[in-house]
């Protein structure tokens, strides 16, 4: 079969006079809008990517922060982290932290953007409501917590003892201290979650749900078949950026844990905790670089990991 | 813009520029300029007043001299110290434990101290030991600030009274026996009142630091030198088996402590606890929360009867940065710092004891005669101190992570076979950290 000359793509033309001065023109805006971020991106290259890319070099030598030499050891801090009970614990109990929030924040955060995404008169005093820890400082939000668990003087004990519940030792109890952190963080995420799911369900075309309603659908299966398959992106960017806080836990555990009243047997030595103690504790800096290379990897992978889960739901 | 001058000629840009570059030349000259200004970083907070007053009695003399004074808790002035100090923000002058001085001598950042200092250091202010405690390889660095421990047992007059117990005990058996009369306990069973606040939890090394004290009243160490200069773990024995074994049952099985009350100085102020085992700067906090506390202090119990009475020390120096630029000056008001009113102001204010053994102790013992156990203690005591180490810290806190867990892990109580392996781990645990760091032997 022979090919007309109209199925066969139409030439390019060459620019000639003004169209080479067009060009001309572009060029010399992207050269100066590059020229313009050229300092910011020195900058941000010189504080944020050199030190992870050194991070990276510094964690295959042994380097006691203050000493003056640093002999190069290959693997040995990575293969010291595999037999080190102090990181097992650590990787562990970040892992249980960080799911329980994502998981527990997300499955909260969902439903009630659903319900205040409605518009009432008191859908912004609600929305400030939940956003307000959100935007607490972490440090003092810590103490108030840690006072609230308190054994003997925490309203939390005390509510509960008004329905006859015995005092829970919320921050002592080797089993139930890092659950305490879990409300803690869940509290304080909930609201951002929640803000980012009500932006997304607003921005869903309201044809799409009156097309479902004019076919039949109820509120659940409005939610579940238009609602939610929009929203994916938002959620994978809720999941993404949840998990990669929560593995960064540290500021609460280790205000709401100083002192000489703690949980025992290390029942919330979290990742970063390790890394801090490794690193300005015990100046074991080239390990402490190790333990942050591998952390980084983790978050990693569990970003792709829910990249991939959510792309493969988008093709099937 | 123009104005007129004096003699009538409007002032111009010019004149302008001119008056103001003069303005700014002269603005520039500096004026009478300090002799030197100190930094001075500490990590006790309860002793920035006494830094504070002692430079004002210094200024007087000094009047050249200005002073910037910074605290912290101790761990984290530790962790500023470390950060600020090898890359040359660091004070000019500081105090620090051994822990940290001899990292930071070690690689050069705490010089030796000056002839003239060394030969006030051993002109007789402070006791050989002590003197040997802030020297290395044969050189003196800092001068010795304060004593960090002689812990020794606090116990609470009126509840020891009320339980009808005659007075302090003397032996570890009489301290359990008076602890089971001393706790108390609610209608639901919640300890209200503990027998003894033993550290249980917390973070850091403090929890390996008070294992101690029954490790050496059982006539074991945490670590042990041998004669070639090297160092192993000294508590893979039935010292250490006995220490442990001690505190699983405190809690577990004569329930005369618990994780969950009130634990350490504010539970002896407070009175949620009748005997306490801590260094004398619990003085000051008594003196502050709870004045009317009628209490009294004597040496940590004897392992058992016949046994010697054990007490740590703990000198801790202040320094002279090696890169500060006032040195002169720094180690003049240094020495002041550590002369003997000075000595005994520290204590009076804080309760932390003066190292010096020229202090006239009297008048302070008449106002709060507590003190007497941590200034002159028996004559029969025995002391021991910690090991001048680099890696000393994370030993003992590493220490401490498995101590906690073990204290309250049940399948302990009552079972010396698990309290033995539990030992052996963490004895294999310390020599692991010795042996990275070189100092692992046995001969």
């Amino acid at each position: 079969m022979s090919v007309s000359t109209l199925d066969r793509p139409l030439p390019r033309p060459r620019p000639r006079g003004k169209g080479r001065r067009r060009i001309a023109r572009h060029a010399k805006l992207w050269l100066w809008c590059y020229a313009m971020l050229l300092p910011v991106m020195v900058i941000y290259a010189y504080v944020r990517i050199w030190p992870i890319i050194r991070s990276f070099v510094l964690s295959f030598y042994n380097w006691r922060l203050i000493a003056r030499v640093r002999p190069f050891v290959g693997l040995a801090n990575y293969e010291h982290m595999l037999g080190d009970q102090n990181f097992q614990i650590a990787i562990w109990n970040t892992t249980v932290y960080s799911i329980s929030i994502v998981l527990i924040s997300t499955l909260i955060a969902l439903p009630l953007a659903v319900l205040l995404a409605r518009r009432s008169r008191m859908s912004a005093v609600y929305q400030t409501i939940y956003f307000l820890p959100v935007i607490t400082p972490l440090v003092p939000m810590s103490i108030a917590w840690k006072w609230i668990y308190d054994y003997n003087y925490g309203i939390l004990n005390y509510v509960l003892s008004l329905v006859g519940i015995r005092p829970i030792a919320w921050l002592t109890d080797a089993h139930i201290a890092l659950w305490a952190l879990i409300i803690m963080g869940v509290w304080k995420v909930l609201g951002y979650n929640m803000v980012i799911f009500l932006v997304g369900i607003r921005n869903i075309p309201a044809t799409y749900l009156e097309a479902a309603s004019l076919d039949g659908a109820g509120e659940m299966r409005k939610f579940w078949h238009v609602t939610l398959p929009l929203l994916r992106p938002i959620i994978l960017f809720v999941l993404v950026t949840a998990t990669i806080n929560a593995y960064n836990v540290f500021t609460q555990v280790y205000v709401m844990t100083l002192g000489s009243q703690e949980a025992p047997g290390q029942a919330v030595r979290v990742l970063v905790y390790d890394i801090y103690q490794n690193g300005f504790e015990f100046f074991r800096m080239g390990y402490a670089s190790a333990e942050a290379v591998t952390l980084t990897f983790i978050v990693l992978g569990f970003t792709l990991i829910q990249f991939r889960a959510f792309r493969e739901q988008e093709t099937t | 813009m123009t104005g007129k001058s004096p003699s009538g000629r409007a002032l111009g840009r010019r004149d302008a520029l001119a008056l103001g570059g003069a303005a700014a030349t002269v603005a520039a000259i500096p004026t009478a300029r300090a002799d030197a200004h100190l930094t001075v970083w500490t990590g006790y907070p309860e002793i920035q007043p006494v830094y504070q007053a002692v430079a004002a009695e210094y200024a007087k003399t000094h009047p050249g001299v200005t002073f910037d004074f910074f605290s912290s808790q101790l761990r984290q002035a530790e962790q500023k110290l470390t950060a600020a100090v090898p890359t040359g923000t660091g004070p000019d002058v500081y105090d620090i434990g051994t822990n940290i001085s001899v990292n930071f001598i070690e690689n050069g950042l705490i010089d030796p101290n000056p002839p003239e200092i060394d030969a006030y250091m051993k002109s007789g202010p402070w006791d050989k030991f002590t003197v040997d405690f802030l020297t290395v390889d044969g050189k003196t660095y800092g001068l010795p600030f304060l004593e960090g421990s002689r812990a020794s047992l606090y116990w609470n007059k009126t509840y020891f009274k009320e339980a009808g117990i005659a007075g302090p005990p003397a032996t570890f058996p009489e301290l359990i026996e008076a602890a089971k009369k001393l706790v108390k306990f609610d209608s639901q069973g919640r300890m209200t009142r503990s027998g003894i606040s033993l550290r249980l939890s917390g973070q850091g090394s403090g929890i390996g630091e008070k294992f101690r004290y029954l490790l050496a009243a059982t006539g074991g160490s945490a670590l042990e030198r041998t004669p070639s200069g090297k160092w192993h773990n000294g508590y893979d024995n039935q010292s250490g088996r006995d220490s442990l074994t001690f505190y699983v049952d405190a809690v577990q099985t004569w329930h005369i402590d618990d994780p969950k009350v009130l634990h350490d100085a504010d539970a002896f102020a407070t009175g949620a606890t009748a005997m306490l085992f801590r260094e004398s700067w619990v003085i000051g906090e008594i003196q502050s929360k709870n004045p009317n506390l009628d209490y009294g202090v004597v040496p940590i119990p004897a392992w058992k009867a016949g046994m010697p009475h054990w007490m740590m020390l703990q000198p801790e120096g202040v320094y002279v940065s090696g890169q500060s630029s006032n040195k002169k000056v720094a180690w003049d008001f240094v020495k002041f710092l550590t002369n003997p009113e000075n000595g005994l102001r520290l204590t009076e204010v804080t309760g932390w004891l003066s190292p010096r053994t020229d202090i006239d102790w009297k008048p302070l013992l008449a106002k709060t005669p507590q003190f007497k156990t941590f200034v002159e203690p028996p004559a029969d005591i025995k002391y021991y101190v910690e090991p001048v180490l680099p890696p000393w810290d994370e030993i003992e806190t590493r220490m401490a992570d498995r101590l906690t867990a073990a204290y309250v892990d049940p399948s302990l109580k009552g079972n010396p076979q698990k309290i033995a392996a539990t030992i052996h781990s963490m004895a294999q645990q310390t020599d692991q950290i010795l042996k990275d760091a070189n100092l692992y032997g046995t001969s």
